[in-house]
């Protein structure tokens, strides 16, 4: 069939049945192509999963767990431009594919990057790290930005709450908001001593380029 | 019930040593005994003291203030056919004593501070007034998707925090209580509009939460002439958890995920009905509202 035909004005469609049948596909085609854009606006019967531990911490900010397969169609919901991975370790080959498939930077917030071989796993975030981490939060080029570590508790927790104290929020609502993500067995003290200790003024709020909950906190 | 102390009580008001006003207010505070009906509820096991409790109620009836929200046909349809008023928790009761307390003693504290700045010129400066600019969220305080937030009771010392860095349009409370005349002050002030939608709390036994509530509080939520608006009951945990749930049903969210939040939320006092109570909300008629006015899906 040649494209000519596809156009051809319908009187001829009556009196050949091949022609109908060609024309019935091409019609449902069409209908095809308008339900696909429907998608996005009529809610699917298909169950949503978000991230373990996943909430919103401000407009376009998101934490989470470490995001797997069955949380892709939701994360695209989301239109992240960044993934803040607080990890020494690579996450799992599938988020990787998703970032490069959604054009997602994906940042590696190395727990402690100049460790060598003291490197561990179960360590916590540092200074360093949480000052990188931080540097990316700060600038608003980077949203939609989801932070996430292992299970969305202590490293995310840490990052977002030296983020609360540089919105001036006080330690006690920082603590109570940490130790919601926590689970049963509860907070660590080391991370609270980090969040408690944080030195605010280490991170350059840029007026031009900072978020705007972040310039409603400092104003 | 504590009969005893009932009697002496009312022995106490019959000889005059205390008026029908203190009596209410000790039955209150020393019985725990609540408000209105809840007094009358309890007072049912004494039938000799039935006459007196309603007195009690009329007095207290008459006593409420006239700015009292247009919500009553609602709310007589709630309680439809249940006739009495069960106790609630202690987190679900709104007590407005306790929170005039911490403001007071808050404010104090904050006032304390600021004379002593201006008092002391050679203080370091930067640090008290890093002190002054802390931001209190209130508890239980967190975003919930685009400009919908939930929190707990919101004490003064936050409207600060909500009114500079979330710029709160609109306030829903889910609590049949009066809403403490102060606080709605300084929200006028700061042209915060205030809607009332009463839930009763889910606890056992029997009471039921008709849809039709769920709807009207999602009605106001969703629009987003509203926006931004902070959801609160008491403490945040399951009447907000339970309103929060069905926004996340709209989502089309998987169960399992919604009750992780609630219970994240609701932590320690999850409360299975709550969760029960948002399966079975039926999304129907949310749905078709914010179907005709463009609210779905709702954006992050």
């Amino acid at each position: 069939m040649t494209t000519k035909q596809i156009h051809s004005p319908q009187t001829s469609i009556l009196n050949d049945p091949f022609k109908e049948q060609q024309h019935h596909e091409q019609e449902q085609e069409a209908v095809n192509r308008k339900e696909e854009q429907l998608v996005h606006i009529i809610p699917s019967t298909e169950k949503i999963v978000p991230p373990l531990n996943f909430c919103p911490v401000e407009r376009y900010l998101y934490r989470s767990g470490q995001p797997s397969p069955v949380n892709f169609p939701f994360l695209s919901s989301l239109n992240l431009r960044t993934i803040i991975w607080l990890n020494n370790e690579d996450p799992q080959d599938s988020l990787l594919e998703f970032c490069d498939y959604n054009d997602i930077f994906l940042q590696f917030a190395a727990i402690n990057p100049d460790g060598g071989e003291d490197d561990n796993p179960w360590d916590g975030l540092n200074e360093k790290s949480i000052s990188n981490a931080l540097k990316t939060l700060v600038n608003k080029e980077n949203y939609p930005l989801l932070v996430c570590c292992g299970m969305g508790r202590h490293r995310t927790g840490t990052v977002i709450g030296c983020l609360r104290r540089i919105m001036k929020w006080n330690l006690a609502s920082c603590s109570e908001e940490y130790r919601r993500f926590t689970g049963s067995r509860g907070g660590r003290i080391l991370v609270e001593l980090l969040i408690e200790g944080f030195d605010t003024s280490k991170i350059e709020i840029n007026e031009a380029t900072a978020p705007e909950f972040m310039l409603n906190a400092l104003r | 019930m504590q009969k005893e102390e009932l009697s002496e009580l009312l022995k106490e008001y019959e000889i005059g040593a205390i008026d029908i006003n203190q009596l209410s207010e000790k039955l209150r505070t020393q019985l725990h005994l609540g408000k209105n009906g809840k007094a009358l509820a309890s007072l049912k096991d004494c039938p000799e003291f039935l006459p007196l409790a309603n007195k009690i109620l009329s007095n207290e009836d008459d006593s409420t203030d006239p700015l009292k929200y247009n919500t009553e046909g609602e709310e007589d349809e709630d309680q439809e056919g249940n006739g009495q008023e069960f106790d609630e928790d202690v987190d679900d009761k709104f007590d407005e004593e306790e929170q005039k307390w911490r403001s007071k003693h808050f404010l104090a504290h904050q006032e304390h501070t600021e004379r002593d700045m201006t008092q002391d010129h050679r203080a370091p400066r930067t640090v008290d007034a890093s002190f002054s600019q802390e931001m209190f969220p209130p508890e239980n305080f967190s975003n919930v998707i685009g400009e919908i937030y939930r929190s707990s009771f919101p004490r003064r010392e936050n409207l600060q925090f909500l009114k500079k860095q979330i710029k709160l349009k609109s306030v829903l409370v889910l609590l049949p209580e009066e809403y403490p005349q102060d606080l709605l002050q300084v929200m006028t002030d700061n042209d915060i509009q205030l809607f009332q939608c009463p839930m009763q709390g889910n606890k056992e036994p029997f009471i039921h939460i008709p849809d039709k509530t769920l709807t009207n509080a999602l009605t106001i939520v969703l629009n987003p002439e509203n926006h931004p608006i902070l959801i609160h009951c008491n403490k945040g945990k399951h009447r907000t958890g339970s309103l929060v749930g069905c926004i996340r049903k709209l989502q089309n969210w998987s169960l399992t995920m919604i009750f992780d939040e609630y219970r994240k939320f609701a932590f320690p006092k999850a409360r299975a009905l709550d969760q029960q109570f948002i399966e079975m909300f039926n999304t129907k008629d949310i749905e078709n509202v914010s179907m005709k006015n463009g609210w779905l899906p709702i954006e992050w």
